[in-house]
């Protein structure tokens, strides 16, 4: 299945959350909490774990049940004899569904292997996981990086279309060459016109200033989101 | 067969617009409706007066053209006060019962431009839209008098509203005045800024005469070919482009022959724009004249398209044969609007933050993917608006931002959402879909200070040219009031009045 894209890995894990709970409160309600007490932006776990492209926690409830007429094989008969009778349209609706468990649902766009990316995961945001996940079923059995990724590896579901929003380069290599375009669109209004000479010796500095080759910086950061005032060294 | 438009039951300036008839001056004011039985005696009292379209394309071919015209339109809450049944209002798109104020989100109305700062007109509900055109301001104020007489008539019940900034500094004004800018004691199409304005209105079926007039104005087919947009597109209980009736309420007839208007009075900050135009023109490849045809996608003098006529050399040649005897007036239509931006992806000769090729990209939106779509003109034929707006107050120093001077923009469409407001959000204020990021509009965009606006200027990708780039662009135009009108048949204003609209 097309879990991959390039060097980009696009992940889902339906971890199911367990029945009941405690203290009055449903462990479904508890799991919504955590996860909606995580920090946004630079602020977010997902900033500290190392190539996340995208991340998304979200609690998958039940599937949706579409009360459409049943399709037949060859002709929609079961349509045409709802007309006469209200007995005949609801036998030929389909039947409801519903999920045994309610899940967390897990959902990483990144940059490399997935083992990589899941020991970057355990290495840098061990509190994040353990407060996030600890009502799922079986969690408990989770206590190092080797049953961290067992655990992932059960609960994870393929990818069967995956588009990927950028490209498949690092993390860092996509976050400097956004950074570096908007600094040379800045050189670019501050320069032009100017005479060979002069335009040489601006970019000269402009070069030695951004260091094009260096990815630690100066760069944006992972999850940043609002531009540097201008003039502002990041 | 083609439709013919019932041309008796449709409201003047939306089939063919009164600015291209010499009606170069207007007045606009505003009414609020205290008392709903009062409202709609007033509506039966001035519905003599109000001009359909009719008047352009007389029966018996003779063209009798009044000296005066008088049109209306009602914000939701006017239709609420003129007492709607409910059924009939809640069938009204969310954005016109929102209003333009709710959604200034949307329109990037924020900063100089939120509603907080409007003229102070807006400060209250606004009800109805009252409009007069005239060939002399004389007609529109006896016109004007006559009206107000009605108003009188209802003793209470229907009050004409102060709050209208004048050019005497006045701000409590019971009208907003507008005029056709003058040059050498002659009207011209021209806006404040000097912009040749209004040239590329949409065509449409049920308007005469569309065959020459539909070149680079109607839809452009894939064999290169140009027909007129759906009817619907533009006015309501007709089949649109998607061959469906546009959103209306209930009954049929309160919303056939209908259509929305977004009124807008738009402030231009001259002297920012020419100190703007000055700063940049001198390091312009070009220099200032094509720097500012570059903003616009026209020549500021007559139009000429930038795309076609991009350099001073090709606008002397093209100007030379615009301006000949020998050319006739259908062949200048032609040069002004035949063209679309397909031999120009890259910009180059017309950028891509252009306001005529934001605001109609007409087919470039395939980027030269022959087939992506339908038509090549697929993306941009369910955003298109007609113009109707005139401009007003003078420009007494060229340096200066303030005083009472800009553009009343009125524009019709069948959808204001999926229309006006989408050109705004996304075409004016956004780039994305001209693979331009976030980069804004030149000339309508709400620029900001921090982070500051930026534009590029393309060059031809195999030449050895720079492109030029545009940074720290000022606000050039601001928002000072407006709202969304529903702009009612001359069937359903007869019901209104009567009080008969019923949606069982």
């Amino acid at each position: 299945m097309a879990n991959t894209s390039g060097k980009a890995y696009a992940l889902n894990v339906l971890s199911p959350i367990k029945q009941s709970g405690e203290n009055d409160r449903g462990y479904v309600e508890q799991v919504r909490t955590s996860i909606q007490n995580l920090g946004l932006h630079e602020q977010s776990p997902f900033a500290n774990i190392p190539q996340t492209y995208l991340a998304r926690l979200f609690i998958l409830d039940d599937v949706v049940y579409e009360s459409l007429p049943g399709a037949d094989r060859i002709f929609n008969f079961s349509e045409i004899l709802s007309i006469f009778s209200d007995k005949q349209r609801r036998a030929a609706l389909p039947h409801q569904e519903h999920l045994k468990s309610k899940y967390l649902v897990f959902v990483s766009n990144f940059h490399g292997e997935l083992d990589d990316y899941l020991e970057g995961m355990w290495l840098q945001e061990q509190t994040f996981i353990k407060t996030v996940w600890q009502h799922c079923v079986a969690f408990d059995q989770v206590n190092d990086l080797i049953s961290f990724k067992e655990y992932i590896y059960k609960c994870q579901l393929d990818t069967t279309l995956f588009f990927n929003g950028s490209t498949d380069d690092s993390l860092q290599e996509q976050l400097k060459g956004l950074y570096v375009k908007q600094e040379l669109a800045n050189f670019a209004m501050e320069n032009q016109g100017k005479s060979a000479e002069q335009l040489q010796q601006a970019y000269q500095q402009f070069i030695s200033r951004v260091q094009l080759e260096n990815l630690d910086g100066p760069s944006w950061k992972p999850a940043q989101s609002s531009l540097a005032v201008e003039g502002e060294a990041i | 067969m083609t439709e013919e438009l019932q041309l008796t039951d449709i409201q003047g300036n939306i089939v063919q617009a009164y600015g291209r008839a010499n009606f170069i001056f207007a007045r606009y004011f505003f009414l609020k409706i205290n008392d709903g039985e009062k409202g709609r005696e007033f509506l039966s009292c001035i519905l003599p007066s109000i001009t359909t379209a009719q008047l352009w394309k007389n029966i018996s071919g003779n063209l009798q053209r009044p000296t005066v015209t008088t049109n209306i339109a009602m914000s939701y809450k006017g239709l609420e006060a003129l007492e709607l049944p409910l059924a009939s209002l809640n069938g009204f798109p969310k954005e016109f019962v929102m209003g333009m104020q709710l959604r200034k989100d949307i329109l990037g109305d924020d900063g100089v431009s939120d509603p907080a700062n409007w003229d102070e007109i807006w400060r209250q509900d606004v009800h109805v839209w009252l409009s007069i055109n005239g060939q002399s301001k004389e007609t529109i104020e006896e016109r004007y008098q006559l009206i107000a007489s009605y108003v009188e008539q209802t003793q209470g019940g229907v009050e004409i509203l102060f709050g209208n900034k004048g050019e005497a500094g006045q701000t409590d004004l019971p009208y907003q005045d507008a005029s056709a800018i003058f040059e050498n004691g002659k009207p011209t199409a021209k806006e404040h800024f000097g912009y040749r304005d209004g040239i590329s209105d949409p065509v449409f079926q049920g308007q005469n005469d569309s065959s020459d007039r539909v070149l680079g104005r109607g839809k452009l087919m894939r064999d290169g070919s140009w027909k007129p947009l759906a009817t619907g597109e533009f006015i309501l209980g007709h089949p649109d482009e998607a061959m469906e009736y546009p959103k209306a309420p209930t009954p049929a007839n309160l919303a056939k022959n209908g259509t929305f208007m977004v009124y807008r009075k738009l402030h231009e900050n001259v002297g920012s724009f020419n100190k703007f135009i000055e700063e940049h023109g001198k390091d312009y490849p070009g220099g200032k004249e094509l720097l500012a045809a570059k903003f616009s996608g026209r020549w500021r003098d007559n139009g000429a398209p930038v795309t076609k006529v991009a350099s001073q050399e090709q606008k002397d040649e093209w100007d030379k044969i615009f301006y000949s005897e020998d050319t006739t007036d259908v062949q200048r239509k032609k040069m002004l609007t035949d063209f679309n931006y397909n031999d120009d992806l890259s910009g180059s000769k017309c950028p891509l933050s252009a306001h005529t090729r934001r605001t109609n990209p007409r087919g470039s939106l395939e980027f030269g993917q022959d087939g992506a779509f339908d038509t090549p003109g697929a993306l941009t034929n369910r955003r298109r608006i007609l113009r109707r707006g005139l401009p007003y107050g003078k420009v007494d120093d060229l340096t200066k931002d303030d005083g009472e001077h800009g553009i009343v923009f009125m524009a019709l469409n069948a959808s204001i959402e999926r229309q006006f407001e989408f050109v705004q959000q996304q075409w004016v204020n956004y780039g994305n879909d001209f693979k331009e990021g976030n980069d804004k509009e030149v000339l309508l965009g709400n620029h900001q200070i921090n982070p500051p606006s930026k534009v590029v200027h393309p060059v031809d990708p195999d030449s050895d040219d720079a492109p030029y780039f545009i940074g720290r662009i000022p606000r050039l135009v601001e928002t000072r009031g407006g709202e969304y009108f529903f702009v009612p048949s001359m069937t359903a204003l007869s019901m209104i009045a009567d009080g008969i609209i019923d949606p069982t």
